[in-house]
């Protein structure tokens, strides 16, 4: 029981706890909030796993903007009228009923394809070194500047089309925010 | 934390230590802001407990303690409750990654008869290795804070006021970002360490060679941040004071506006803590701008080593060396204690520059009025972000030339 | 080099002193006393004027989408930054990145334009 061990029970247990409150509260601040504490879990487990850069975009983005942004926006609605409308009623006991019923088998699906992999032993498990080597790139060295050079070789259209998408965003959030009757209706 | 006691042990009360360094100096900021606002606005501060009004602050925090404890009916009870302590932890957590001063190096000694190895303790709580990003990350969380405290007491003005303010650190955090981005292409680190060491020796400029009149001249001047990104510094400079809620952009605490803001519905020491947390905010924002533009704990050129390395801490590890010997045991002046006594010159010399800065930050609370607040919002994503790309692509532009 | 147990340890540390200068102010502090004026949210003394729908401008919103977009690019020239003077890339890299920022600063001012960040 290493300390790395003792570290990755805590925080995956943290992490799936948090999960499973965000959709077991019914108040969606709450819900929101308990999103945050498994955002940051999860940027623990990344460190644990020697990509402390990753960790702290984790946090930066994940759990210090979009979040906030659900916060933010939480705070605009009459909250009970929002939890009331699914809390009761036919429809919203079907939804609930589907819910359960995706839920149970992802994780059935997720079990049964990684019976194999708790099965293995150590020298069974694929190890990626082998192919991580053939792209000149060793993982042993300073991980941070790998990532940026492998995004801006081999990855760079991908790079430039995230550009775009990104650009989609605030022009949609624009033309969404122009409702008729809200507070930025064109005249 | 350590591989075996001594080691962890060290590192814990290192930890606390500096944590409990923050939290002290909160109180001493309160007294300097209160005798530095009553100086600069031509009346006595606080003068009658203790010497100089010293004891203020502790009467003040102990009054703090004894009031009602009052949540309002209404409000979101847990929220309300958790939202001060989550205003302590980012400022706190950022405050301990940033490394106060030189590593101590302990080489091997003796005590109760057992060896302890060859130890390295970084003058800082914990380590991280993207140390930048990291105090962004969690300096991010901070808007946690005020949407919470907002959100948790039923007041319209409450709920406004923090919308309102956490819209305007986020706003802020971006021109921080940006200018943080130039100062990366400069030095090429993450790490705060190495940016202070490379923030050593004389300033140069690397396309004329060492003995060139211009190198000369500018020898004068430490190899600092701020003579390489001016213009990083100004906009890091005044991106700090919106990300605390520091005059000129404190309109989430005007009284004018909002009545108090976010915490109109807090008393005693919950509200206390927010300012605890606004204080240690302003710490961490010091430490940076120390750390990035201003040569960290080093005092640059080359009086580090002709004056700190060689006159300072040779002198002072013989005084501590002549008291400790006063408590009987032979004490010389071993490699050990010289280390330590030089991490703690180093330590008193960054601490002298986050004052310098904190000391600025009072300093334009009480001279400038305050932003209007579709003026402030104006600034930053008119004014601030496009002078900070434009910072970023002319430093880049420049770096392609001068490596 | 980068360990996680002291940013746990001190963060459960901070968060238990916080907890408990709130319990010592709750057990020193004077009995709860209701009296009418407590009950109503504080508006500087005027008698409460809540409404039951208040009408929050969606500006918010849109300066929080805005800063995600933007803190997205700010979060991709971090590594950029890092990488910038190594060598074998040059002004290739530069150009890369312009591309990106380019975008950015063309959605940054057709975002003024429309005026979408007034009033804020």
């Amino acid at each position: 029981m290493s300390e790395l061990d003792i570290l990755f029970y805590i925080l995956s247990s943290m992490s799936v706890l948090f999960g499973a409150l965000v959709v077991l509260t019914s108040s969606p601040i709450y819900s929101s909030l308990y999103l945050v504490m498994s955002m940051l879990s999860v940027a623990g487990i990344f460190m644990t796993l020697n990509a402390p850069f990753i960790a702290g975009i984790q946090i930066i983005v994940y759990a210090g903007a979009v979040l906030v942004l659900f916060v933010m926006v939480l705070m605009l609605f009459d909250l009970k009228r929002e939890t009331k409308a699914f809390t009761k009623g036919r429809f919203s006991g079907f939804l609930k009923l589907v819910g359960a019923g995706l839920l149970c088998g992802f994780i059935a699906g997720a079990a049964y394809e990684s019976v194999s992999l708790i099965m293995a032993t150590s020298e069974e498990i694929p190890t990626n070194i082998a192919a991580a080597a053939e792209t000149g790139f060793s993982p042993t060295t300073n991980s941070i500047k790998e990532i940026s050079k492998l995004l801006f070789t081999k990855y760079l259209f991908a790079f430039e089309v995230l550009g775009l998408l990104l650009l989609v965003v605030p022009i949609g959030a624009v033309a969404l925010s122009r409702v008729a009757g809200g507070t930025h209706a064109k005249h | 934390m350590g591989s075996d006691v001594f080691e962890i042990s060290i590192n814990f009360v290192k930890m606390v230590a500096i944590f409990l360094l923050m939290v002290n100096l909160v109180p001493m900021l309160v007294w300097v802001e209160r005798r530095g606002s009553a100086f600069i606005q031509n009346r006595f501060g606080p003068n009658r407990v203790g010497p100089l009004g010293l004891i203020q602050l502790a009467a003040d925090a102990i009054k703090f303690l004894f009031k009602e404890e009052f949540i309002p009916p209404k409000g979101n009870k847990a929220l309300f409750l958790i939202a001060p302590i989550i205003a302590l932890i980012p400022g706190a957590i950022a405050f301990c990654s940033i490394p106060l001063s030189v590593p101590i190096e302990i080489s091997a000694f003796e005590m109760f008869g057992s060896q302890w190895g060859p130890y390295v303790f970084p003058f800082q709580s914990f380590e991280i290795g993207i140390g930048i990003v990291f105090v962004l990350g969690v300096s991010s969380l901070g808007a946690y804070s005020m949407l919470l405290a907002g959100f948790g007491s039923a007041n319209k003005y409450s709920l406004y006021g923090a919308l309102r303010a956490s819209a305007q650190m986020i706003s802020y955090e971006l021109a921080m970002g940006l200018a943080i981005v130039g100062i990366l292409i400069v030095y090429g680190t993450f790490d705060f360490a190495e940016m202070i060491a490379a923030q050593q020796g004389p300033l140069s400029i690397p396309l004329f060679e060492a003995d060139h009149v211009v190198n000369k001249v500018l020898g004068i001047l430490p190899n600092w941040g701020v003579f390489y990104q001016p213009v990083g510094f100004i906009l890091l400079f005044v991106s700090v004071f919106a990300e605390t809620n520091r005059l000129p952009f404190d309109l989430p605490e005007a009284e004018s506006e909002l009545v108090a803001g976010y915490h109109t519905e807090y008393g005693g020491i919950k509200m206390n803590m927010f300012y605890i947390g606004e204080y240690g905010h302003m710490m961490v924002a010091s430490a940076l701008i120390a750390v990035f533009y201003f040569g960290g704990y080093s005092l640059g050129t080359t009086l580090d080593t002709i004056l700190v390395e060689g006159t300072i801490v040779p002198n002072m590890s013989a005084l501590f060396a002549s008291l400790l010997n006063l408590f009987g045991s032979g004490w010389e002046q071993s490699t050990n204690l010289i280390n330590v006594v030089r991490a703690f010159v180093f330590h008193g010399i960054f601490m002298a520059k986050i004052l310098l800065f904190l000391w600025i930050f009072v300093w334009v609370r009480w001279t400038l009025p305050r932003f209007r607040y579709d003026q402030l919002m104006d600034l930053g994503w008119k004014t601030m972000l496009p002078w900070a790309l434009a910072n970023t692509i002319l430093t880049a532009f420049l770096m392609l030339f001068l490596r | 080099m980068t360990s996680l147990t002291p940013i746990i340890v001190l963060t459960v540390f901070v968060a238990i002193f916080g907890v408990g200068i709130v319990v010592v102010s709750a057990l020193l502090g004077p009995k709860k006393n209701w009296t009418k004026a407590k009950k109503i949210p504080y508006e500087s003394g005027l008698p409460g004027q809540e409404r039951k729908e208040t009408k929050i401008p969606v500006k918010f919103y849109l300066t929080a989408i805005l800063f995600i977009v933007f803190d997205i690019e700010v979060v991709f020239m971090y590594p950029w930054a890092l990488t910038y003077t190594d060598a074998g890339l040059g002004g290739y890299i530069f150009g890369a990145m312009a591309v990106f920022v380019g975008l950015f600063i063309f959605g940054l001012i057709w975002e003024i334009k429309s005026k979408a960040l007034e009033w804020d």
